[in-house]
């Protein structure tokens, strides 16, 4: 799953070569310091009721992180994703409540879902690859248009998802959450994908747009081509955040956006293009819920806690840079 | 040596007992949401000092805030941090209405009583303990309407459009209003409470209205909507609904304003936490709480500040700073006395 980059890296041995290889490794050693430091101050934090309700809470950040990974390995940016993650929300909402609720109905309003994310993504990619406007101000006036978009369809927060599907993204099957079975599912599409031609593509034309249309590629399809992974997974995000809040909310997904951003990089992933790694990304985001979870069980004045929660992230995204850094230098 | 660090155990053992000497220990959690105003700040405060006072009842009441601007799955996490830490009960001013029913449910799971303050939510394994935001806006619709006699033009500003509460209170005043033949509303506005844009819509509405009567405005953006209506120098022709906060009282003093301010107390959560520690002890309540559109809530009386009382409010405030609101909340014993 990890991507190396198009240029070859090779001659480096020791530490360098094994950030090579596993870029995400800062990210899994700060997630490991995190859980210590967690079970620590909250022995409870780390049975697996709460460890579940981590996944089952961050699962939504895990994937929207995966999708701006993608749209990152060719050096975009998309600040539409928790945009996107809302329109599919409301979108999904409505269409279950119109068709009743039942099992049919649920599937039915998952499959628009998916379609919604892609046509968002299409929107993106077009948007900044064939007209060639600046990623981050493009898709920063897109997620405008989507957010009006869930107005329209839901303009108040609120309307009820069919139990039966909160209580399966909530529940066990044969002893195991639901949400274990996501993150297998995730697993082996994240590793399909590490396969895939268009992640290689992607990543050469993050390393170097110029090099990537010279040597044949088709730059602007293979953008899209991201733009559009990317909304399926927000749309998979969404689903999420559904499952988990069991309601419809046009703004729900806004202030995940940057945090997908924040990931991103935390994970060990170039914003610069070219090099990355989605493992990391993941993992990234549950380090992120982890910090948020810490601040509290380490006793933290209500009034400092957002202080403390940015400094704290802060800190992560410095540690991780720097040995990163370092490794490669 | 082994022998020694047995003693050693035992005494601590026997000094952790001696620690916890109340007859009853428990632990609530208290979330919220926003931080964007101080009326949120004093709320949790006024809390925490409520949670103070059971000792003296021999009952040891921990609290554990969580406060910060989050969304709504930032608060769901706020939950699962206090079914992991295994609080006894959660108070939440929560962020929505129906995105806590899943959480909620394995809170309840858990063995936790879950008490929503401020705004209600749907859950039916959560109870309400507040004021009832309809009610909150009737109470204030009704003085406007008989402070004008029953007849006149009146204008409304309104908060967010679409949030639950502000929909609420926007049926409110519409119902008092429509049992005064007498009442025309002319325009209704959304100023999103904000002082500023309060300000600017009164600005405007008098501009386009300049003979209006009465103005039904919402907290969080009468202090600004009374600028404007001092700087056009209608303040003796005008009645507006006011605010709670100890700035607004001062001016509505000193100029002898003609507004009247339904209460939203900032002791809501004070409240709240009394109720659930009765409820923790095992108490029933004398009626239970099946108020309000979702069958689950108990709603808290709303004072009213009018000019006939505003002296009293205004003393009860001395010394406090400029955004420090005006309070209510049940004492230990007015909460009691709603148990059998």
């Amino acid at each position: 799953m990890t991507a190396t980059p198009s240029i070859a890296r090779e001659g480096r041995g020791g530490f360098g070569a094994l950030l090579d290889r596993f870029p995400f490794l800062p990210a899994i050693v700060i997630l490991i310091v995190l859980l210590v430091l967690n079970g620590l101050f909250e022995p409870n934090s780390l049975s697996f009721r709460s460890l579940t309700g981590l996944v089952r809470t961050y699962m939504a950040l895990m994937l929207l992180a995966v999708a701006q990974t993608y749209v990152v390995y060719a050096a975009d940016i998309d600040l539409s994703v928790g945009a996107i993650a809302s329109l599919v929300n409301v979108t999904i909402i409505v269409l279950m409540q119109h068709l009743g609720g039942g099992g049919l109905s649920v599937v039915a309003a998952l499959g628009v879902g998916v379609l919604v994310g892609l046509a968002c993504g299409l929107v993106n990619g077009f948007v900044v690859a064939a007209l060639r406007l600046q990623a981050i101000v493009a898709t920063f006036a897109t997620s405008i248009f989507f957010t009006g978009l869930a107005l329209t369809i839901l303009p108040v927060a609120g309307m009820p998802a069919p139990t039966a599907f909160w209580r399966t993204y909530g529940g066990s099957f044969f002893g195991i959450p639901f949400v274990f079975y996501c993150v297998a599912v995730l697993a082996v599409l994240l590793y399909l994908l590490a396969r895939s031609r268009l992640a290689t593509q992607l990543l050469a034309v993050g390393d170097g747009q110029q090099a990537a249309f010279q040597s044949g590629l088709p730059v602007t399809a293979i953008r899209i081509g991201g733009y559009a992974l990317c909304g399926v997974f927000a749309a998979l995000a969404a689903f999420c955040i559904t499952g988990d809040t069991a309601s419809g909310d046009p703004l729900v997904g806004a202030k995940m956006t940057l945090f997908s951003v924040a990931a991103v990089v935390l994970g060990g992933s170039a914003l610069s293009g070219g090099f990355g790694t989605v493992v990391g990304s993941v993992i990234a985001a549950l380090i992120i819920g982890l910090i948020n979870a810490l601040v509290f069980f380490a006793g933290t004045p209500s009034h400092w806690q957002n202080f403390v929660q940015g400094l704290a992230i802060l800190a992560a995204l410095m540690v991780g840079i720097l040995v990163s850094r370092r490794g490669r230098a | 040596m082994k022998r020694l660090a047995t003693i050693a155990v035992a005494a601590a053992a026997l000094a952790g007992t001696a620690l916890s000497a109340y007859a009853e220990d428990f632990k609530i959690g208290l979330s919220n949401g926003w931080v964007g105003s101080e009326w949120r700040t004093q709320m949790i405060e006024e809390a925490e000092a409520a949670a103070a006072l059971w000792k003296e009842r021999g009952v040891n009441v921990e609290v554990v805030a969580q406060s910060a601007n989050v969304d709504v799955p930032g608060q769901i996490a706020h939950v699962r941090n206090f079914i992991s830490q295994g609080v006894n009960a959660i108070i939440i001013n929560p962020n929505s209405p129906t995105a806590f029913d899943p959480v909620f449910a394995q809170a309840k799971e858990a063995g936790i009583l879950v008490i929503a303050t401020d705004a209600e939510v749907s859950s039916p394994d959560a109870t309400y303990v507040g004021i009832d935001q309809k009610g909150w806006a009737m109470e204030s619709a009704k003085w406007l309407a008989e402070t004008l006699d029953g007849k006149g033009k009146v204008v409304a500003i309104n908060g967010v459009a679409g949030h639950p509460a502000n929909e609420m209170r926007v049926a409110g005043y519409r119902e008092v209003f429509g049992q005064h033949d007498g009442i025309e509303i002319v325009n209704e506005v959304n100023a999103n409470w904000d002082q500023a844009q309060g300000q600017q819509a009164m600005q405007n509405l008098l501009a386009t209205y300049p003979d209006i009567d009465g103005v039904w405005v919402q907290d969080g953006m009468a202090a600004g909507a009374w600028r404007s209506i001092m700087d056009a120098d209608k303040a003796g022709d005008i009645a507006a609904t006011g605010e709670i906060r100890k700035d607004f009282i001062d001016i509505w003093t000193e100029n002898k304003l003609n507004s009247g301010a339904s209460v939203n107390p900032p002791g809501v959560m004070a409240s709240a936490l009394n109720v659930a520690v009765l409820m923790l002890q095992g108490r029933e309540l004398k009626e239970p709480a099946t108020a309000g559109q979702y069958g689950n809530a108990m709603y808290l009386p709303i004072p009213f500040i009018s000019s006939d009382n505003l002296a009293e409010a205004a003393a009860s405030m001395e010394g406090k700073p400029g955004h420090y609101s005006y309070t209510s909340a049940l004492s230990i014993d007015d909460a009691e006395a709603l148990f059998k």
